[in-house]
């Protein structure tokens, strides 16, 4: 029953975005530089009036016993530099706010790929539409929500180059950037409804895991490459990427979870393999470069890079 | 390692590495989670064998140093050599050797002997040397004089015998191999034990297999279905248990060792406390096992004697002259004496040489009087008859410490009737009266009446020498007898018992109001053996027997209804003409029973018959012949200083003090423990409906398993096991010794009302608020409760790496993996919140928890310490190691089910008052365990 209510008068994020769960195993260089996003995110944990109260007082009551059991809690001021210097090194321990212990942790950009097919594996025959129809279907059905019409309706053409940002109350409804169809050019399926796979030139989609108010580095966006994971670097030969810039612009940032967020759209990165070995398995790897991105991590396969294999039969 | 739940975790082993090897078959590249999950159940069960032998050799241990024997040696003839050669290597012809303080090394017929006299006490019970020579008197080889028995000790003289029987054959073997033969039936606890294994085996296995076929029918793939098989019996078997009941016991064990009951089979521990008949040895167990001056008889007065362990309280009349007269005579007619160089030791400890009469008599005296020897110094000995059984009397021929006074001083001792037959006069007040018949009547009144209490009764008398006819120089014969032997001057009696221990009229009066039947068994007098049992309780002051009656009322014994009588003294040779119907009759019908005159072999059918009566026995003895018997009961308890090694060997339990005592406060420990392992075994079974409806839940609703498998097994071997012991250090909430013993059939270790409360009521209290907990950490993380429905299949897709949360995040598999172990870890913490409150609830079964004291068992603190040190060791310092899937949580998850542990403390608190409130009615039968 409680839970019930509780989903009824859901917040508009969830409660622990702000830490979200993530792997121990990325290495965050970063770390000193993320005092000051903290500092923001800590701004921000004033405004969350709409939690159930009872909830949010019990959260201020735990956070306070968790000073006590870190012993060594924040806010304590005094001048005594080695008082600080334990606050820091408890912090590098264990920082209970952002989840990071030995200051490893990060929100980090996840990739997935589309057409999604059960497998990372795509494989078909060129002349046997049977092998690939489900892939169209599967785009067609994906980009149905990205079609120009329906985001012109629904949505805003933002400034490109910098944040979205929507203030005001949370559970108010937020406006969402157009991302459209057309933007991915050849791979829109609008002009080659098969999405190149009739000739042996597929498509395929790349997106970022949607996190609730994440907000990637500024700077320089970031950009998507791929190459061959592992064997002749010439089995691809070459790539076209749509849009062009082959990067997420930062006007689809952040996002604030789709309860108010309704129509928003994750922007796409479309890779257009138009020159692929044939009849051979092509293992591929599509990364993320920028200033901070990491896409190397082992256990989680999908941080920052995601790898799949072509085997495209003619 | 193989019975009860071992095979059950053995079976889910299995399972795992089949199942592993099936997906390994189909994709090589498949997570090594049911190998570890294989590997962690056969290392459980392993180490919990292990554990459970290492406690059980332990305390086996400390019963091999009692049986440590010192290799036997025997002196044979051999080729006309005299040869020390090892016992066991005698054969049946052998001529050997025995002196005084040998052992006799095998069974032989004396050939010649030499003043030989045997202590057979460790075949037939009874202690009185007895003299070896080479006739045969009796066909029955145990009465006759010419046979030495294998074992016995031979206490004086020499004797040469040949070998007629060695090692097993000899009659001690016969004794001993009857004793083995004697079935060693499972204790009572282990009964139980097993009776809880099968209830919590039938529910795993039962749930176990109907949701093997609801996951089946619900189209999982078998395999799945095996492993939820797997997971289910690992959540309802509670794997620490069996260890824990096993510390439990051993911590009661040595708490009994400190109170002088050593216990050899740790599940004695509670078969003790279930005793509802103690059949008790007389001498040693319940008296002190040494003679003492009882009552005295002067002055026409019966006058009583303390007879308590120290004698020190000694408040008769000792200003009569008549009483100056009888103590002389009690210190100079006697031949014990002090061994030397005692002088700092208590009168009552000292070593004295001489029999068991003297003894009492000197210590009597030597309390009273003070220094025995300085008197007997100051008048001098002349000449002394020693105590023969013809004469049956003791004379001894004194100077007196009068200088003035040149008179010889003639004193005797012996049987009354023969000291009475050579006097003259009594001494009344001081003076000397001719004897008539009035005052021989009043003699014998008071000589019946001290009989008639099973005391040994002495009459003293004495006779001053005139000077004229026994000048100071006159030279006394003993052989010519050249002085008077009659016209004494009567002047008391004496009488003396080995009187009770002072701590057992207690004991008895405990033992009653705990409901335990205790049963004398003697080989004893019937007298003496009802004059203890009224002395210390065993027959209450105010039953009667049948003789009793037929006394009273002056009837004959046949026309008493019997059924009037409460106490019975049955002497072996009624026993032996009794049929087992007979027997069954008797023990049902009379409370108080004394049995005398019984042979070691009848005490076996005694305790048979006890047995019948559906009682839990306990048999206390101390020779090699108790031993069948000390086998034969639920529990055999020996003697540790009378006993011999066989008694020793037979018996579960050993008093170290031989104290009947000993056993009342064993038998309290018991009953505390049986208590105590109640609360533990309630307890642990709590959580684990909380660690069987995750899956149930998951089966069902399709939910992210909300508790892995190896985290289960973390709560029942990890954070579990300090607190289920502490339970163990909980004082009893009543009086214990105050209600009946158990029936063992009707009140069980497990019953009814304790599965339905553990597992439906406070186990599904927790079960939701481990779930509360589970939902918090996933709905902060964005995924909703109603989100989760139904989401097992696409949250474990490895390939599905975007899955939308209720907020629109999307999660690869590797994130949804952590998020699913700090699932895993939250229902754990939720689980370990509520532990605690459960364990503070179990402390008490009726009573408040504050009625109890929190603080008194300071135990179950430093149990709720190691459950949060443990909890937060596994979150957070294992958190990283992949098999263990524990992760880091957020501190103030820790809170969120405090809540509901104040919930289950206060609904327990609510249970007990109204058990407390309304006896008997519908909610004390149904929901006190």
């Amino acid at each position: 029953m409680r839970r019930q209510l509780r989903s009824r008068r859901a917040p508009a994020f969830p409660y622990g975005y702000r830490y979200r769960l993530d792997d121990q195993d990325e290495v965050n260089q970063n770390y000193l530089a993320d005092e000051e996003e903290e500092a923001e995110e800590e701004a921000r944990v004033m405004v969350v009036p709409e939690l159930e109260e009872e909830e949010e007082e019990k959260e201020k009551e735990e956070e306070e016993v968790e000073e006590k059991e870190e012993e060594e809690g924040q806010g304590q001021p005094t001048g005594n530099a080695w008082w600080r210097k334990l606050q820091i090194l408890n912090e590098y321990l264990w920082d209970p706010e952002r989840r990071m212990s030995l200051a490893r942790t990060g929100q980090s950009w996840r990739v997935m790929i589309r057409p999604f097919a059960h497998s990372l594996n795509f494989n078909f025959n060129v002349s046997e539409p049977d092998t690939w129809q489900h892939y169209v279907i599967s785009l067609n059905g994906f980009l149905q929500g990205y079609n120009d019409s329906l985001q012109e309706e629904m949505n805003v053409d933002c400034p490109p180059g910098q944040y979205f940002i929507q203030d005001g109350n949370e559970d108010e409804d937020k406006k969402a950037c157009q991302f459209k169809r057309s933007f991915l050019k050849n791979c829109s399926g609008l002009e080659d409804p098969t999405f190149g796979y009739s000739t042996g030139q597929p498509c395929i989609l790349l997106k970022m895991n949607r996190i609730v108010g994440f907000r990637p580095e500024l700077g320089d966006p970031v950009k998507v490459s791929c190459k061959v994971q592992r064997g002749d670097e010439n089995d691809i030969r070459s790539i076209n990427y749509y849009p062009e810039s082959a990067s997420f612009d930062l006007r689809y940032y952040p996002y604030y979870g789709k309860l108010t967020h309704v129509n928003y759209t994750s922007p796409l990165v479309a890779m257009h393999f138009t020159d692929v070995v044939k009849n051979q398995a092509v293992p591929v790897q599509c990364q993320l470069k920028g200033k901070g991105i990491i896409n190397d991590v082992i256990n989680d396969r999908f941080v920052g890079r995601v790898i799949f294999t072509l085997n495209i039969e003619t | 390692m193989v019975g009860g739940f071992s095979i059950l975790l053995w079976i889910g082993a299995f399972l795992c590495y089949i199942a592993y090897g099936i997906l390994y078959s189909n994709n090589s590249s498949v997570s090594l989670d049911n190998v570890y999950l294989g590997s962690v159940l056969i290392l459980v069960v392993i180490l919990t064998g292990v554990f459970a032998y290492y406690q059980e050799a332990k305390s086996t241990n400390i019963m091999s140093s009692f049986s440590k024997m010192i290799p036997q040696q025997a002196l044979v003839i051999r080729d006309s050599e005299k040869k020390i050669i090892p016992a066991e290597q005698l054969v049946v012809g052998d001529i050997v050797e025995v002196k005084g303080g040998d052992q006799i090394p095998a069974d032989i017929r004396v050939l010649f002997s030499q003043g030989c006299k045997v202590d057979n006490s460790c075949l037939t019970g009874e202690s009185e040397p007895q003299s070896r020579s080479s006739e045969f008197t009796h066909e029955n080889p145990l009465e006759t004089k010419n046979i030495c028995f294998y074992s016995t000790t031979c206490l004086e003289g020499t004797a040469t015998g040949m070998v007629i029987s060695t090692g097993d054959r000899t009659t001690i073997g016969h004794i001993a191999s009857l004793a083995s033969g004697v079935g060693n039936e499972k204790t009572p606890i282990a009964v139980e034990i097993e009776h809880f294994v099968h209830i919590v085996a039938g529910v795993a296995v039962s749930i176990g297999i109907l949701f093997f076929i609801i996951a089946v029918s619900m189209k999982y793939q078998v395999l799945d279905a095996i492993i939820f098989l797997i997971s289910i019996i690992v959540a309802n078997v509670p794997e620490g248990l069996l260890a824990t009941v096993t510390v439990t016991l051993s911590l009661t064990a040595k708490r009994m060792a400190k109170k002088n009951c050593l216990v050899k089979n740790l599940e004695a521990v509670e078969t003790l406390g279930s005793t509802s008949i103690i059949c008790s040895d007389k001498t040693g167990t319940l008296t002190q096992n040494r003679m003492t001056v009882a009552h005295l008889w002067f002055d026409n007065q019966i006058f009583v004697a303390d007879t308590s362990e120290d004698q020190s309280n000694q408040v008769f009349d000792q200003t009569s002259r008549t009483w100056a007269s009888l103590s002389k005579i009690i210190t100079l007619c006697n031949r014990a004496e002090f061994k030397p160089g005692q002088e700092s030791v208590p009168i009552m400890k000292k070593v004295v040489v001489g029999d068991a009469s003297e003894t009492a008599l000197l210590k009597f005296s030597e309390v009273i009087l003070g220094d025995v020897m300085e008197i007997r110094k100051r008048n001098r000995k002349v000449a002394e008859i020693p105590f023969n059984s013809t004469n049956k009397f003791q004379l001894s021929i004194h100077e007196t410490e009068d200088p003035e006074d040149k008179r010889f001083l003639m004193v005797m001792k012996g049987a009354p009737e023969r000291v009475l037959e050579k006097c003259s006069t009594i001494m009344i007040n001081g003076q000397e009266q001719p004897l008539d018949k009035s005052t021989a009547k009043a003699f014998h009144t008071a000589y019946m009446e001290l009989g008639g209490l099973g005391e040994r009764v002495l009459g003293f008398c004495h006779l001053y020498l005139p000077t004229d006819k026994f000048p100071e120089t006159y030279s006394f014969d003993t052989d010519a007898m050249n002085f008077p032997t009659s016209n004494f001057c009567f002047v008391g009696l004496l009488s003396m018992i080995d009187p009770p221990r002072s701590t057992v009229p207690d004991a008895v009066t405990k033992c009653r109001s705990a409901g335990i039947k205790v049963i004398m068994v003697t080989g004893d007098h019937p007298i003496t053996a009802k004059a203890i049992a009224k002395s210390v309780g065993i027959i209450s002051a105010n039953s009667e027997t049948v003789e009793d009656i037929a006394n009273r009322l002056n009837v004959p014994v046949e026309q008493v209804n019997k059924r009037d009588a409460k106490a019975a003294v049955v002497t072996g040779q009624e026993l032996k003409d009794m049929s087992l119907e007979q027997l069954d009759e008797l023990l049902a019908s009379y409370s108080e029973i004394v049995f005398a005159r019984t042979s070691p072999q009848q005490k076996l059918i005694i305790v048979e018959g006890c047995q019948r009566q559906d009682a839990v026995v306990a048999v206390t003895g101390d020779g090699v012949n108790d031993s069948p018997a000390l086998k034969k009961a639920d529990i055999g308890i020996a003697m540790g200083i009378a006993g011999s090694d066989a008694a020793k060997n037979a018996a579960d339990m050993v008093l170290l003090d031989d104290n009947f005592a000993s056993i009342v406060t064993g038998v309290e420990e018991g009953r505390l423990i049986f208590d105590n392992l109640k609360k533990t075994i309630a307890y642990t079974l709590t959580k684990n409906i909380a660690e069987l409806c995750p899956f149930l839940i998951y089966i069902i609703a399709g939910l992210p398993l909300p508790i892995g498998t190896i985290t289960i097994l973390f709560i029942d071997l990890g954070t579990d096991i300090i607190p289920s012991v502490a339970l163990a250090y909980e004082k009893a909430e009543s009086d214990i010794m105050n209600r009946k013993p158990r029936h063992k059939k009707r009140d069980r270790l497990v019953n009814m009302p304790l599965a339905v409360y553990s597992y439906l009521h406070i186990g599904l209290m927790q079960a939701l608020g481990a779930f509360l907990v589970y939902f918090t950490v996933y709905a902060q993380q964005g995924f909703l409760p109603s989100a989760l429905i139904n989401l097992r299949v696409e949250w474990e897709t490895d390939d599905v790496n975007d899955l939308e949360d209720s907020y629109g995040q999307e999660w690869t598999r590797y994130q949804r993996r952590h998020l699913e172990w700090t699932g895993y870890t939250a229902f754990f913490v939720g689980i370990l919140v509520q532990q605690i409150a459960d364990l503070i609830i179990r402390k008490t079964r009726r009573n408040s928890i504050f009625q109890q004291g929190l603080f008194r068992n300071k135990v179950i603190w430093v149990g709720i310490f190691s459950q949060i040190v443990i909890g937060l060791l596994l979150s957070y310092g294992l958190g990283s190691v992949t098999a263990l899937s524990f992760d880091m949580l957020r501190a103030q998850y820790w809170f969120v089910a405090v809540p509901h542990a104040i919930l289950i403390w206060v609904y327990d608190e609510a249970r007990k008052l109204f058990i407390r409130l309304y006896p008997g009615s519908w909610w004390d039968k149904n929901m006190y365990y």
